[in-house]
Order: structure tokens, then sequence, then C-alpha cells
């Protein structure tokens, strides 16, 4: 975006450049409006004076102030970290291992499938994986009697796995196998090379699957509602209970704060993926 | 093989991490958000030494998908009154006998046989309200309590009515309207009810839950609300006047029950008998801004709530009226007059 030499390679002549259609700039700006506008009317009411969300009067950090001393806006911030944490560990060494077999390899017969399995979460409607796992984990929990937050990680890593593992893989599809069939050469065992070459190589990839499993943990709301335990509203989870009894600026301090870490998150995945680049 | 090894990493996180056991002492209460006072809860956690974990929902239906396979964890529940009656049908709720408690004496006698819970078995009652419309008295100023307001309004009121986005607080005006029956299979007048609100919607600008919002931004002067909603929304706009239509109206009411299979019965037990000391039911009112039916419990309660003529009915109003569920005879009829509507 920020580079210009990327727009060097237009030719000139003939050949229509589709990037400059008419009427293009338009359409974007509108698409931009439509999705950041409700954002950009969030975050300013957050630092309304009053108690609407709707009716503009004074500048002030109160709701912040508010939210920050509220002691289920706390705690239900400290499940979403804890589970998205958690989460984002377990799904990120999961993939990460994933997509070393399944890119270190030979192709198999079945090599596809393995690969349609480890996406299934992209591909089943959420509210279907959801229901399924409620009673799944019922089932579980009335045979066995644990209860806990374990379940509700469990859920998210599994779901988190293929987010974290399609940038891994694409990071190791894009990584020449000469340099560690070069290491192999000079005598390195397999975990050496693994360790000193492949491993480090990949780091950009993992680092960008990480992220993005933590924020895909950290703003699920259909499967945490239904799989959450007692004591385990996380904060998406806590903003929806909210609504039905009226939405105060409260919840736009919250959910600015919300917004500001996923724009971080998101920025570093993208600083992640750029530098590779070069 | 390598699928396996995932399975296996998977299983072995699952019980890494699911060690805690339910420990002694311990309450799970499921309750709508923002809606269970913090102060009171300390105060039963002192009282009784035990620990209290809070979550909210957003609707009856949530809550009852959870805690519909078992398992769910939890002890306390508080559904609205139909959906007492649904769990009970379902077999959901434990029979606690809250009116052998020894505050079950604190309990209004007119909200002890009610519909969805005769003579109170299973539930208490926690908080209450109406759900009516509200209007400003500067725009229309005549006689507010009438339904004709919604279905056949005057001039100064046409196309700047707000109505709920729901389709039983819809129909069930509409019915008391043209003065028929609630839970209504009768085709002729289910006709006659469709063409009512097909004309009446022709004067209304929007359907929409977010009452407030509507009303303070001042994009309608009139809007069907919950009684809560409506004492919200007169705070930032004084000229708003709550009414009670003579033709009648709906009551909803929320309740404390205990769920079948609760893990901490006992605890469960003590809350119930809690929630019926005046103090815990004006402490929930003065957080939650609706009215509880434990007797004694207003002079404890903020001004503000109990000189509100949202909250305190005037004599004069009739009595909010408790529908039951429909038979899905009649469900399917209404779902079809509100789509229709909603097109």
């Amino acid at each position: 975006m920020a580079n210009p030499a990327a727009t060097t390679t237009r030719k000139p002549g003939k050949s229509i450049d589709l990037k400059y259609q008419p009427g293009f700039s338009q359409i974007a700006w509108f698409c931009i409006v439509v999705l950041y506008a409700p954002i950009a009317v969030l975050v300013i009411f957050s630092f309304n004076e009053n108690r609407s969300v709707t009716v503009w009067t004074q500048f002030s950090l109160d709701w912040y102030i508010k939210a920050w001393n509220n002691e289920g806006i706390q705690h239900a911030a400290l499940v979403s970290l804890e589970v998205a944490l958690v989460a984002m560990i377990l799904s990120t060494i999961m993939a990460t291992m994933a997509a070393l077999v399944t890119t270190r390899t030979d192709s198999y017969r079945g090599l596809n499938s393995a690969i349609a399995v480890i996406n299934q979460p992209l591909m089943v409607p959420e509210i279907v994986t959801a229901v399924a796992t409620l009673i799944f984990f019922a089932i579980i929990k009335q045979l066995t009697g644990v209860s806990g937050i374990g379940y509700l990680i469990a859920a998210h890593t599994a779901f988190c796995i293929p987010f974290a593992y399609m940038p891994i893989r694409a990071r190791l599809e894009d990584m020449n196998l000469s340099l560690e069939q070069a290491a192999a050469d000079l005598y390195a065992p397999p975990f050496k090379v693994f360790r000193r070459v492949t491993l480090p190589l990949m780091m950009p990839g993992i680092a960008a699957g990480a992220m993005l499993a933590f924020i895909v943990s950290l703003d699920d709301v259909i499967i945490t509602l239904f799989v959450a335990g007692p004591g385990e509203t996380t904060l998406p989870l806590y903003i929806l209970g909210q609504i039905r009894r009226g939405v105060t600026p409260e919840i736009n301090a919250v959910s600015t704060v919300f917004v500001g870490i996923s724009v971080i998150l998101v920025t570093l995945i993208f600083l992640f993926g750029k530098d590779r680049k070069k | 093989m390598k699928s396996k090894i995932v399975t296996m990493i998977m299983a072995m996180g699952l019980t890494f991490t699911a060690g805690s056991v339910s420990a002694a002492g311990e309450l799970h209460i499921y309750n709508w958000g923002n809606y269970t006072n913090p102060e009171m809860i300390e105060k039963f956690e002192k009282m009784h030494g035990v620990k209290v974990t809070i979550d909210g929902y957003d609707s009856n239906e949530t809550m009852l998908a959870k805690v519909e396979q078992g398992g769910s964890g939890y002890d306390i529940v508080v559904p609205g009154d139909y959906m007492i009656a649904i769990m009970l049908k379902k077999d959901l709720l434990e029979r606690v006998e809250p009116n052998k408690m020894s505050n079950f004496k604190n309990v209004d006698k007119k909200w002890v046989d009610v519909y969805w819970d005769e003579g109170r078995n299973y539930s208490i009652p926690y908080q209450w309200g109406t759900t009516n419309f509200t209007v400003d008295s500067t725009v229309y100023k005549g006689d507010v309590n009438t339904l004709a307001l919604l279905f056949d309004p005057p001039d100064e009121l046409k196309g700047r009515i707000n109505m709920l986005k729901d389709m039983n607080d819809v129909i069930n005006a509409g019915l008391r309207y043209l003065n028929y029956p609630r839970c209504n299979a009768n085709k002729a007048q289910l006709k006659e009810l469709n063409a009512m609100l097909i004309k009446a919607k022709a004067n209304w600008r929007t359907m929409d839950y977010s009452v407030i919002e509507k009303l303070t931004s001042k994009d309608v002067d009139l809007s069907q609300s919950w009684n809560g909603a409506a004492k919200r929304a007169r705070k930032d706009r004084p000229e708003l006047v709550y009414s009670y239509p003579k033709e009648g109206f709906t009551g909803w009411m929320d309740n404390v029950a205990v769920l079948k299979g609760a893990p901490n019965l006992e605890n469960a037990k003590l809350f119930m008998n809690f929630m019926m000391t005046p103090e815990a039911a004006a402490l929930t009112s003065n957080f939650a801004n609706y009215a509880n039916g434990i007797v004694g419990s207003e002079p404890m309660m903020n001004a503000d709530l109990t000189s509100a003529p949202e909250i305190v009915m005037p004599a004069s109003a009739p009595a909010p009226e408790f529908v039951p569920p429909c038979s899905q005879e009649v469900t399917d009829l209404y779902a079809k007059i509100w789509t229709n509507l909603n097109k």
C-alpha cells in the first residue's frame, strides 16, 4: 500500500489497466464508509458524557473509568485473555505440526482430504459446530462429572487450528527445499536441520498464524455462547448479554478497546507478512 | 496415523486443562445480562460464605438451549413467565418448594397463584413489568390510555410511531384493540386483525427493539416499550408519558428457579430464600429498575423508582395480563400474519 515501487510495473499502451476503471474509487469509498462509519460512531460515542449512545452532549472519559472498574468486565476480560492465550499456543503448535506433515512430504492419496479435515471448522457453519460441541460436551460432563474451563479452551483450540495453519502452510510452500537439503548434505541430523534451518525460516508464518488464532479466539461469540460454563463469560458474551437491557456507552468503551487490540494485532500480522517478501 | 496424533494431543489438552472440580460453598447463577446487583450478591456471599459466579444471557431461548442438554453446571436461572411453563413441561426445574421457605411470607399474594407455577412450588418472583407504549405529551395532547394511538393514530402521530419487533407484543396489542381473545385460532378474527395491522403499519415509522435510542434521538414520538426502557427514555426526554391502555396490556415476570441436577442444590435454596427478603428484592430493583413483587421492599427502593409512573401502576389501570404460550397451531397462524406484516 505504502510502497510506490509496486505501481511501476504498469504497462503503457493498448491494454486496459484494470486498476483504473471509471467508478472504482467511488465504489471503494462507498464500501469503506459502509464498513467503518458504524465503528467510527461507536468509538465517538464511547467518549460521550451522558448515558445515551445516540445523542452527543460532551466529551468525557467517564465510561472508560466505569468500564475499567466494572468487576463483570474485568472478569470477562481475564477469561477472554486466558482462553485466547492458551488456545493460541495449543492451536499454533498443532497447526505447525500439521503444516509440516502436509508440505514436507511427497504427495500421497488422501493428502487433500487430510488438509480438508484440518480446515473443516472453516467449512462447517459455526452454529452447527456450536450445537454439536454443546451436546458432545454435555455428554462427557455427565459421564465424567468433570467440569471447568478446559472444555472452552478445547473448543477454541479446535476452531483456531485452521486459522493458524493457513499462514504457516503458505510460508512452508514458499520456502525452497534447497536450504534444508544443503544442511542435510553437510551432515546435519534431521532435528538439527529443523531447529536451525526450517523453524527460523517459518517463524514469520508461525507468528502470523498465532496472532490470527488469538484474534479469532478473542472475537468468537457463537461457539463460546454454547460451550462456556459457569464463571466463563468472555468479553464478547458479556457485551451480548447487555444488549437486551439497553446499551450504554460503557459497552462502547469496552468495544473501542477491543477494536484497538484487534487493529494492533492485524497490523502486526500485516507487518510480519510484508517483511518476508523482501 | 498422523491425524491420530493430532486427536491424541487434543485429548491430552482437554484432560490437562479440565482439572477443576466444583468445591463446596459455590453457587452458579445464570441470569439475564446486566440484571444482577453485585452489591446484593456480595451480601449473600458474606452471609453464607458462598462463592457466587454470575453469567449473563440475552434471551430466554439462549438460556434454554444451553441448559436443556444438562450438565451446564448452573444452579440458578431466571426465566420469564412463559419460559418457566416451558421448562416445567420439559422437566428441567427442581421442585424446591419455596412456598415452604421461611421468607415466603414476603411474597405478594397476587404473585403466588400464577399460571406458570401455580402455588409457587418451583419459582419465586424476581422482577416484573409491563409492555405498553410511551408518547411525547407535547406532540400529542389527548388521552394516552388507549391502543387507538397505535392502530388508528391522530394526524400528529402518523409516521412518528415505533413498534417493538416482537410478534407477540404486536399481535396481542392488536387483538386487545379489536377486543378478541388471546391465543386466538379463529380464522375470521385473525383475518380482520391482519387487515387492521396492515392498515396501521402505513402510519408506523419503524419496527425496532432500540426503543430508548429511537425516542431520545427524536426519530419517533411514540414507541411501544417495556416500562423500564420507557422510564430511562423519559430521563432524556421528560415530555414522555407512559400509557396504560384501557383495552388491557401484557405483563411479564422473571422468576428465580433452580435447575434439575444443580450441583449446589442447598446453596441454591439458600439463595432463593434470601431473594425473598425485602432487602435483597430492593437491591435488585434499584439495580435493574423494575418492580419486584416482594412486600416491604418499597421503603428501601430508590425514590425515583417508587415515584415513577412506569414502575408503580396507577390504581385506575387495568391489571396486567400474563399471556401463556399459545398452541403450535396458533403460533403458526401468528407467524403468517407477522411475516406478512414484515414484508
